[in-house]
C-alpha cells in the first residue's frame, strides 16, 4: 500500500509545469475575507461537526456525545448532544422505522474568557443549539437507511473595546452581531464496517439558507471519527472526533 | 446553457438507471439510494489553488402496488462546485446546484413491455465566484415536464431491453437578465428581464441496454419563448431562437479478470439558428457579425480502468478526452481578432487512483490528474482556453 501511494505522489505531486506556485499569503487573505464577509457560517460549521446526526444503534434507548475535535479543541466549543429513541424498529408493528429525538448545546469557552481577560474585547457571546428527529429503517440486515430533520440555530456576537478595535483590510471592525438559524432535511447511509464498527453518509441539507454538507463517519462503542465536508464553507474540510456513550 | 443541456442528457440517462431499479419480489417497498461525493484541490498552471466538489445524492422509493402495478418515487440533490472545466463551458469558480424531483407509474403491458408515464420537478440554483447568494443566480432555473416511456425486454436473463422515451419541459430562468441589452438601453427593462431564456424543451431517446452494454441515440429540441435570433444588421430579428442537439452513445461495464473496464463513448452534434456580434470593446460601433456561431461537434471519450488487485484494494487510470470542433465559429488571436482557422478546443485528463472498497455498498478512491486544455483560440481575457493543472481528491460512494 505505501508503494502504491508513493507511485502515486510520484506521478502528481512531483513539480512539474503543470504547476504554478501556490500563492499562500492571497489564499490567506481569500479566506479571512470570508470570514468576515459570513462570519456565522464559518461558525455554523464547526456546529455542525458537533452535531449528533446518526440514528442510534439497534436496541439502544438512549445516548450522550461530546464533540473534542475540531470543536472542544482548538475552537472551545464546550458541548453536549442527546439522542433518545422513541420507537424502536418494527416495535408497535412490522416495518415501522425507528425515531429517534436528538439535540445539543454549545458555548464557546473562548469567547467568555476573551471578554473577561483580554484588553480589546468588550463583550463576547458565542453559542447555538440544534433539535430534531431522526427516521431509521433497515432495507437489509446490514443496511439501514435514516432521514431526518434539525432545527439549527447559531449566535455570534462580539464587541471591541473603543480605541482598541482591529484593523483588517485598511478597514476598523468595531463589532460584529450575527447569527444562523435554518430547518435542515437529512439523508443518510449506514453499513456495517466491522463487528461493532458502523460506516455511514449523509447530506444535509438546509431549507432556507441552501446551505449544505456531506458528513462521512465511522463509529464504534466510544468513538467517531469523521470527515465532514462543506464545499462552500470556508474550510472545506473538517476531520471530526467525536466522544460518544448509548446505553 | 450548458447545465441545461446537462440536465437534458442525464434525465436519458437516468431512463436507463430507473429502469434498472426493480422491486424485489418479497417486498412491497424497496429503497433505492445512491450518493456519491468528491472534493479536491485544483492547481492551475496559471492562478492560485482553489478547491471544489462534488455531491449527487438519489433517494428513492418503489412501491409495488399490485404485480403488475409500481410507483416510483425520486429526489436527486445534485451539487458541482468549482474546478477545471472545457472550455466555452463555465469559469473554474462557477457553483452548481440542483433539486431534482421524479413520481413514475410503471405498467407492465406483456411480460416484455412496459409503459412509464412520469412527471418531473427540477429547481436549479448557480453561483459565480463572487459568491451572491443562491436565489439570485443569474441562470437560477425551474423546470417541470412530463415524460412517456416504454421499455421492451428482449432478453431477461442478461437485462437485455431497449427503452423508447419522451420527455416534454418547461423551463424558466427567474433571474436572467440580458446584460449587454441592460447597457445598451438601461431605460427599457421590458426586453431586458423579459425571460429571454425561457424555452420548452422536448427530447426523444431510443437506449438499448444488454449484458452491461448500453449505449443510444437522444435527439433534444429547445425552442426559446422570447429569445430572438440577432440579425447581419446587429438588431434582433422576428425568428426565434431555436437550438437542437443530437447525440449517440455507448459504452459498457465489464470485468475481464482482475480488469475492470467502464469506458463511454458519446458524440454530439449542436445546431442553433443564434448568430453573434462580436464587441471587441465595450460602445465598439462597428462590430462583427458572425453566422452560426454556437454549432458545434462534441466527442468524449472515457476509459477508466481499475486494476483489482485485491479483493478490497483496485489501483486505477483514467483517460478522457472531449473535443469540440464549431462549424463556422472562427478562433481568435490574442487581440480579439477572428483568425482564418474554426475553432477547435481539446480538453485531455489523465487520471490514477487508489479504490478501496469497504464493503459490498461503499468505497472510498484517492485520485490525482492531470489536464492539459488546448485551443486554437488564443484570446483568453475572459475564459482559459490554454492550460495546464492538477487535481488531488477524494471520493466516496455508497449505493444500494
Amino acid at each position: 500500500m505505501k508503494k502504491l501511494i508513493l507511485i502515486l505522489l510520484a506521478l502528481f505531486l512531483v513539480k512539474s509545469p503543470a504547476f504554478a506556485a501556490i500563492d499562500w499569503e492571497s489564499k490567506g487573505m481569500q479566506i479571512a475575507g470570508e470570514i468576515i464577509a459570513n462570519p456565522a457560517g464559518f461558525f455554523y460549521d464547526f456546529q455542525q461537526d458537533l452535531e449528533a446526526t446518526t440514528p442510534l444503534p439497534p436496541g439502544k434507548s438512549f445516548g450522550i456525545q461530546t464533540s473534542l475535535f475540531p470543536t472542544t479543541i482548538p475552537m472551545t466549543y464546550t458541548n453536549a448532544s442527546l439522542k433518545v429513541r422513541l420507537h424502536g424498529e418494527g416495535r408497535i408493528a412490522p416495518g415501522v422505522p425507528q425515531l429517534d429525538l436528538i439535540g445539543g448545546y454549545w458555548d464557546m469557552l473562548a469567547a467568555k474568557m476573551a471578554t473577561k481577560d483580554s484588553e480589546t474585547v468588550d463583550s463576547a457571546k458565542f453559542g447555538g443549539y440544534y433539535a430534531g428527529a431522526i427516521m431509521s429503517t433497515s432495507v437489509s440486515p446490514r443496511v439501514r437507511t435514516f432521514w431526518g430533520y434539525k432545527r439549527s440555530v447559531l449566535k455570534a456576537k462580539l464587541d471591541f473595546k473603543a480605541g482598541q478595535e482591529p484593523e483588517f483590510l485598511g478597514t476598523k471592525v468595531n463589532s460584529f452581531d450575527t447569527g444562523f438559524k435554518d430547518d435542515f432535511f437529512i439523508a443518510g447511509i449506514e453499513t456495517p464496517k466491522g463487528i461493532n464498527k458502523l460506516w455511514s453518509i449523509q447530506l444535509n441539507y438546509g431549507l432556507n439558507t441552501q446551505t449544505f454538507s456531506s458528513k462521512v463517519s465511522w463509529y464504534g462503542k466510544y468513538f467517531e471519527l469523521g470527515l465532514n465536508i462543506f464545499p462552500e464553507g470556508v474550510l472545506v474540510f473538517h476531520p471530526v472526533w467525536n466522544f460518544h456513550l448509548n446505553f | 446553457m450548458k447545465k441545461l443541456l446537462l440536465s437534458a442528457f442525464i434525465a436519458a440517462g437516468l431512463a436507463g438507471r430507473l429502469c434498472a431499479a426493480s422491486a424485489e419480489d418479497s417486498k412491497i417497498f424497496t429503497p433505492f439510494f445512491d450518493m456519491t461525493l468528491s472534493e479536491a484541490a485544483f492547481l492551475p498552471s496559471e492562478g492560485n489553488i482553489f478547491s471544489g466538489g462534488n455531491i449527487n445524492t438519489q433517494v428513492g422509493l418503489l412501491s409495488k402496488i399490485t404485480q403488475k402495478d409500481q410507483l416510483f418515487a425520486l429526489y436527486n440533490f445534485n451539487y458541482s462546485g468549482a474546478g477545471f472545466a472545457p472550455q466555452d463551458s463555465k469559469q473554474f469558480t462557477d457553483r452548481s446546484m440542483a433539486h431534482g424531483f421524479n413520481l413514475e407509474y410503471r405498467r407492465s403491458v406483456t411480460d416484455r413491455i412496459r409503459v412509464r408515464p412520469g412527471v418531473g420537478f427540477n429547481r436549479g440554483y448557480s453561483r459565480t465566484g463572487a459568491n451572491e447568494a443562491w436565489k439570485n443566480g443569474l441562470y437560477n432555473m425551474n423546470s417541470a415536464g412530463g415524460q412517456l416511456a416504454a421499455d421492451y425486454i428482449f432478453d431477461e436473463g442478461k437485462n437485455g431491453y431497449v427503452t423508447l422515451q419522451y420527455l416534454l419541459r418547461t423551463v424558466t430562468f427567474p433571474n436572467y437578465t440580458d446584460l449587454l441589452r441592460e447597457f445598451q438601453d438601461p431605460a427599457n427593462r421590458a426586453s431586458v428581464n423579459g425571460g429571454l431564456q425561457d424555452q420548452t424543451m422536448g427530447q426523444v431517446s431510443l437506449r438499448p441496454a444488454w449484458n452491461k452494454f448500453f449505449g443510444g441515440v437522444t435527439y433534444t429540441v429547445q425552442n426559446y419563448k422570447n429569445q430572438k435570433v440577432v440579425a447581419a444588421s446587429g438588431v434582433y430579428g422576428d425568428t426565434k431562437q431555436k437550438d437542437t442537439d443530437t447525440m449517440l452513445d455507448f459504452g459498457f461495464h465489464h470485468r475481464l479478470w482482475i480488469f475492470e473496464m467502464y469506458p463511454m463513448v458519446s458524440y454530439t452534434m449542436h445546431e442553433s439558428n443564434q448568430n453573434f456580434m462580436k464587441y471587441k470593446f465595450l460602445g465598439d460601433t462597428a462590430p462583427e457579425f458572425a453566422a452560426s456561431y454556437y454549432n458545434f461537434k462534441e466527442m468524449n471519450l472515457s476509459v477508466p480502468v481499475d486494476l483489482n488487485i485485491t479483493s478490497k484494494w483496485a489501483i486505477g487510470g483514467a483517460f478522457s478526452i472531449q473535443r469540440r470542433a464549431y462549424d463556422k465559429r472562427y478562433a481568435r488571436n490574442a487581440d480579439n481578432d477572428f483568425t482564418t482557422e474554426k475553432q477547435v478546443n481539446t480538453m485531455t485528463t489523465l487520471t490514477g487512483s487508489i479504490r478501496k472498497r469497504i464493503n459490498e455498498v461503499a468505497m472510498v478512491r484517492l485520485f490525482g490528474s492531470l489536464i492539459v486544455a488546448n485551443s486554437n483560440n488564443k484570446f483568453e481575457k475572459y475564459m482559459p482556453y490554454n492550460y495546464t493543472g492538477n487535481s488531488f481528491g477524494l471520493a466516496y460512494q455508497l449505493s444500494y
